[in-house]
């Protein structure tokens, strides 16, 4: 007699509307890495990388929120083998085209690492940003991609929930 | 009578949530972050410390330093500058001068692997991990 097939297990969403300030980041990333270890109990580590991104596209957004919420979606369908962190906040026009500007050139780039150097060796070392949008591509193992809606602009990072390991050239890896 | 100014050492800062210390032990010169490097923008402190303590091993002359990270929570990829930063003044160094980082780091805390790694990759030959 044939196995049963398991039963299909429903996404798990999480939803979080903050309004600055920068302090409650810690705490989030804390939350974030806490309830992803139970939501992705099929993937070893993601929880770490999921917690990473979330920190670094808040940190991105709320200097550039203008006082107003910065909305969290985190979503894991493990049927899918899908995660996805969304962060929204508000923008100005020159502030969506910039981001999209970067957005662009990052994924222009196909090699996450590559990328990543690149920017460590251009970004100035005393000025805050620059890094974490790379940092999120390589590290978390996650691709970017932007969406604008009524004055708000949303950051996806999205990827594989059973990510593989993290190699570099020469066979290390994480 | 005014107040004088407290004498600071820039071989130990701290900052609300984190700390930087310059430590020598049995085993050498040792380099201890600690907490949760998460401000806007860390570099302006931890930048000083790091040039601090470059220009303390080129005068001890060490070839390698361990850098403690054992009991760092977290860092942004602001305070990842930091790293980054030091990692350039090696470079900058004559050859005969310079010297390793070697990262100490904590299993638990899973983000310093990756980070660490993607760190190696920019510091070819100034970076090592345990």
């Amino acid at each position: 007699m044939p196995e049963p097939k398991p039963d299909p297990r429903q996404p798990i969403y999480l939803m979080l509307r903050m309004k600055p300030p920068w302090v409650f980041i810690d705490e989030i990333r804390r939350f974030v890495e806490s309830f992803c270890a139970c939501a992705c109990d099929v993937a070893v580590n993601r929880e770490s990388q999921l917690a990473l991104a979330v920190h670094e596209l808040m940190q991105n957004a709320v200097p550039y929120s203008h006082d107003e919420e910065v909305d969290l979606v985190l979503e894991v369908d493990p049927d899918a083998d899908r995660v996805e962190v969304a962060v929204t906040n508000r923008c100005t026009e020159a502030e969506f085209q910039s981001l999209k500007e970067r957005i662009a050139r990052m994924n222009r780039e196909p090699d996450a690492l590559r990328h990543y150097l690149a920017e460590m060796s251009t970004s100035p070392a005393t000025v805050r940003g620059g890094l974490g949008l790379a940092r999120v591509r390589f590290e978390c193992q996650l691709e970017l991609t932007l969406s604008r809606s009524g004055g708000r602009v949303t950051v996806h990072a999205s990827g594989a929930l059973r990510a593989p390991a993290l190699k570099v050239p020469g066979g290390a890896h994480a | 009578m005014p107040e004088l100014p407290v004498p600071t050492n820039p071989l130990q800062v701290a900052d609300d949530k984190y700390s930087a210390v310059l430590a020598n032990d049995v085993e050498g010169p040792r380099v201890v972050f600690r907490g949760t490097i998460s401000t806007v923008n860390p570099a302006v402190i931890l930048n000083p410390f790091v040039d601090a303590v470059h220009g303390e091993l080129a005068k001890l002359g060490r070839r390698r330093i361990r850098v403690d990270l054992r009991e760092l929570e977290f860092c942004n990829s602001s305070g990842f500058k930091a790293f980054i930063h030091w990692i350039e003044r090696i470079a900058s160094l004559p050859e005969a001068q310079r010297y390793t980082l070697h990262f100490l780091s904590n299993p638990v805390r899973k983000w310093q692997r990756t980070s660490l790694l993607a760190l190696s990759c920019y510091g070819v030959n100034s970076v090592s991990i345990e």
